[in-house]
């Protein structure tokens, strides 16, 4: 195995929290190491057009597209190696381990460890939400941004939260033809209106990007539709029609107002779930919060987790958005270059200030947004018999059910029906499942335990690991 | 196939308290715990099973399913003397048996356990594991297990997919596999069926023996007191661990496992193939993903967390299953995960009641998947016969003391 030795920090992630926080340790001269699984860094937020792509409509891309150039110009120092293309395979014994198709599998030292992985888009399984043309935000997001690919010549936008409304603007911006946009969530309450109102010092960019939004949709007369959620999705081999209906307040639909309509992409996006994996690999604490995706890591204000230098930023620690993460980022990359004894506490508390301040305003507003757009459980009842919850398992609805309603248990769960053994690891249906079990046993979501944390964190051919020169305590033959 | 769990899960009666009081009391779920229910209840005694999480959850459910009937790797040296033979051959006496058990426990329990004998191929790298491949082969032919050394040509026909350049190989028909998660459930249900008392969630804190009381133990549970005629220590690798709130000091040992599972690939590796020189086991599952394991360590971790992973034996464990199936380069590692194996110093069963403590009874036995039910199905006839009448192997003993 190759070695990348000599790290103060190493970052696990090239996203917004990522890249602020590499920056702000390396601008302390610490020796910083940035890994990121994608060919650019950027993240989702500020994801890079890809290779061989000609951006000629800047604009286009919205503001964050430049925030995250800026960012990514701070990094480009000699202290600071980048690796990307590169996946983390596992953390152990004060190394991360990782696999590049390029250099195969290489280990990494640090002193200090700052994962930013970031988040994953809910998966939410209804009938036919398997058929192609039935995408996540953050595929259709990816699609755009990096392929300049439109999803389909009618789209339908269903989900929840401020990212319906920016993604879908972002799409008609790009010329994408969006016909709908279906929000879950009510029309927003006087209270929850006033609460959001009442802590927009330090968001009115967030304001104003949502009036800015919401006009483009107006322009476009593409209309957004309050208290529906989609039910159904239908089609030969591909999608071609959807139903969606009113629902209640715990998001079930309500029978009898269904309504189907043809398109041919069916963009879905509720919101995201932190990506947890390497915290649990390296045994930090958690508690939940179902407002900030469920299980979410337990930090202090500078990031720091339970586990001694290991620290944790960005929407993998709860979904705050990119302003927040960028914060996040600056406060570990501070206290970073504090505890390795480059720059005072008070120094690091008079630069921390401005970032403290914009963390406060940014998470006071997120949880007011939060609350405006809190999920129902009904999206984890939309599945019926014959709908896969696990995809790579083919695993159907149907089967899964007899087994929950004998046991609250996880793992017997997995173990009998095979749901998460395939290759995303449960990523994609554990939640689903533990919403099943939840519902079925009146439990609360968060009493429903993990499964163990394993490595590899992401599937990786066995060429690659292994390794000739490890010998085993021999048996006894001499 | 997976009605039987489901069904065994729906019994309700697993988390109600436990009786007050019983003739026997087994402590641990496992593959022993719950089979030796099965096999008394069979012969009418009254019999309570705890488990103090639920049943099937450690190394009974965690190991890879494989049946080993030919000589441990560990037991095997270059120059063995006629006695070491002797007693090699022996072992694999008891193996040829459990072999005949699991032909015939799928009609036994009706139901489908997952089990087939595809057989089992041993590769040797060098001509000096040759050697000890031929030594053992003979052993095992004259204890009566079939099987058969391939070289050369012969055996790039028989074995397509192995390197070429291998010194040679065994194949021992008889040996194949059955699905861990199903076997252990099947028990426990059949037991219950036949009136067994199974209690999940019910663990001992303590193990007492009375004297001159109606019952000879009293086991204390988070779920209640339960008084005992006899006790069976079925914990596993928990044994020695509860058998010494009685004071026996059994002679045993722990060692965490680590094992590979990869991506479904298209299906052509019959037999599970293992390493006679080195840590090495690897069969294709009827899931299509590869198994890959043999031996190499994970890390112990306080109970109840499970142990945890090592890179190196991820690293070390696939090279050697490169080395013996290159083909297999680009498969995908998916996940990890780690058993238990609970071993005897001698490597042999404890089976029995203790001679210090009557009516103290231990189970345990080091390739318990294989031979788990076996040995099961032995204590159980010690225990339903008349006194003296039926007698376990001396090298079993439970008090039996190992330099």
């Amino acid at each position: 195995m190759k070695s990348v030795n000599g790290n103060d920090v190493v970052v696990i992630g090239g996203g917004p929290a990522g890249i602020a926080a590499a920056a702000t340790a390396a601008s302390f001269g610490l020796r910083v190491a940035l890994i990121d699984e994608r060919v650019t860094l950027g993240g989702q937020i500020f994801k890079r057009v890809g290779p061989g792509f000609d951006l000629k409509e800047r604009k286009s891309l919205g503001k964050d597209y430049s925030r995250g150039s800026d960012l990514i110009d701070e990094i480009q120092r000699p202290n600071v190696t980048l690796l990307t293309s590169t996946t983390v395979l596992t953390i152990e014994d004060g190394k991360v381990i990782t696999s590049n198709p390029e250099e195969g599998i290489r280990s990494l030292d640090f002193q200090f460890l700052v994962i930013a992985p970031g988040a994953y888009d809910r998966p939410v399984a209804f009938p036919g939400w398997t058929l192609p043309g039935v995408m996540t935000a953050g595929a259709v997001q990816t699609m755009v941004k990096t392929q300049r690919i439109s999803p389909g010549k009618r789209i339908f936008f269903a989900g929840s939260g401020p990212l319906a409304l920016a993604f879908s603007a972002q799409l008609i911006g790009l010329g994408a033809p969006v016909v709908k946009v279906i929000e879950s969530a009510p029309f927003p309450s006087p209270i929850n209106a006033l609460r959001l109102l009442s802590r927009i010092g330090g968001n009115l960019d967030l304001i104003r990007d949502a009036a800015k939004y919401r006009s483009v949709l107006l322009k476009a007369r593409v209309p957004f539709r309050y208290g529906r959620i989609i039910v159904r999705a239908e089609g030969r081999g591909r999608l071609e029609s959807i139903t969606h209906a009113k629902a209640d307040k715990e998001w079930n639909p309500i029978a009898g107002t269904e309504v189907t309509e043809e398109c041919d992409a069916l963009c879905v996006g509720y919101g995201f779930f932190p990506s947890h994996e390497l915290f649990r690999l390296v045994d930090c604490s958690f508690e939940y919060d179902e407002n900030r995706g469920g299980f979410s890591v337990i930090k202090d204000e500078w990031g720091a987790t339970s586990v001694e230098g290991v620290y944790a930023v960005g929407d993998g620690t709860g979904v705050t958005g990119s302003y927040s993460a960028v914060a996040q980022g600056r406060l570990a990359g501070l206290q970073v270059a504090s505890r390795a004894q480059r720059i005072s506490d008070e120094k690091r508390d008079s630069l921390a200030q401005r970032y403290r301040r914009e963390l406060r305003a940014r998470n006071r507003f997120q949880a007011a947004l939060n609350k405006m757009f809190d999920v129902g459980a009904g999206i984890y009842r939309l599945a019926d018999s014959e709908t896969v919850i696990c995809r790579c398992e083919s695993v159907k609805r149907g089967a899964i059910d007899p087994i929950i309603d004998s046991t609250d248990d996880v793992s017997a769960v997995k173990g009998i029906s095979r749901a998460g053994m395939g290759l995303c690891q449960g990523r994609n249906c554990q939640r689903h499942i533990a919403a099943m079990i939840a519902d079925r046993h009146k439990k609360p979501i968060s009493a429903i335990s993990f499964q163990t944390p394993r490595f590899p964190v992401k599937p990786v051919e066995i060429g690659a690991i292994a390794d000739d020169s490890i010998r085993e305590e021999k048996y006894f033959i001499t | 196939m997976s009605d039987f769990l489901v069904g065994y899960l729906s019994n309700q009666s697993n988390h109600q308290d436990p009786p007050r009081e019983c003739d026997v009391l087994i402590i641990g779920g496992g593959l022993l715990g719950t089979s030796l229910a099965y096999y008394l209840s069979k012969e009418g005694t009254e019999v309570t099973l705890i488990e103090r999480e639920e049943i099937n959850r450690e190394a009974s459910g965690t190991n890879a399913g494989s049946f080993h009937f030919q000589i441990a790797l560990h037991q095997l040296t270059p120059n063995m003397t006629e006695s070491e033979k002797e007693r090699l051959a022996s072992e694999v006496r008891l193996q040829v048996d459990a072999a005949k058990l699991w032909d015939h426990l799928e009609e036994e329990l009706d139901a489908d356990l997952g089990v087939h004998f595809d057989g089992g191929i041993m590769v040797a790298e060098t001509e000096e594991e040759m050697r000890v491949l031929r030594d053992k082969d003979e052993i095992e032919k004259s204890a009566g297990l079939e099987s058969h050394i391939l070289t050369g040509d012969e055996m790039r026909t028989f074995a397509p997919y192995l390197a070429p350049d291998l010194a040679g190989i065994s194949f021992c028909p008889r040996e194949g596999h059955a699905n861990p998660l199903l076997v252990g459930p099947t028990y426990a249900y059949r037991a219950t069926e036949r009136g067994v008392n199974i209690r999940t969630d019910c663990g001992a804190t303590s193990v007492e023996v009375l004297s001159g009381e109606k019952y000879r133990f009293k086991v204390t549970t988070n779920k209640g007191v339960i008084r005992a005629n006899r006790i069976v220590n079925a914990a596993g690798a928990w044994t020695a661990e509860l058998a010494a709130q009685v004071g026996l000091k059994l002679p045993m040992s722990l060692s965490g496992l680590h094992v590979n599972v990869t991506e479904p690939r298209e299906y052509f590796l019959k037999s599970m193939v293992q390493h006679i020189g080195r840590r090495l086991t690897l069969k294709q599952t009827h899931n299509n993903t590869f198994i890959i394991g043999g031996g190499w360590p994970s890390r112990p971790e306080p109970y109840p967390k499970r142990y945890s992973n090592i890179w190196n034996s991820a690293a070390g464990n696939l090279a050697v299953a490169l080395r013996v199936l290159p083909m297999l380069k680009d498969v995908k590692l998916i996940r990890t995960w780690t058993g238990v194996w609970a071993y005897t110093l001698d490597f042999k069963p404890i089976l029995g009641e203790s001679e210090r403590i009557p009516g103290y009874h231990v189970a345990m036995v080091p390739t318990g998947f294989t031979l788990g039910p076996m040995v099961a199905q032995m204590l159980a006839q010690y225990m339903t016969a008349p006194k003296g009448s039926v007698r376990l192997p001396e090298e079993f003993r439970v008090d039996r003391e190992i330099a």
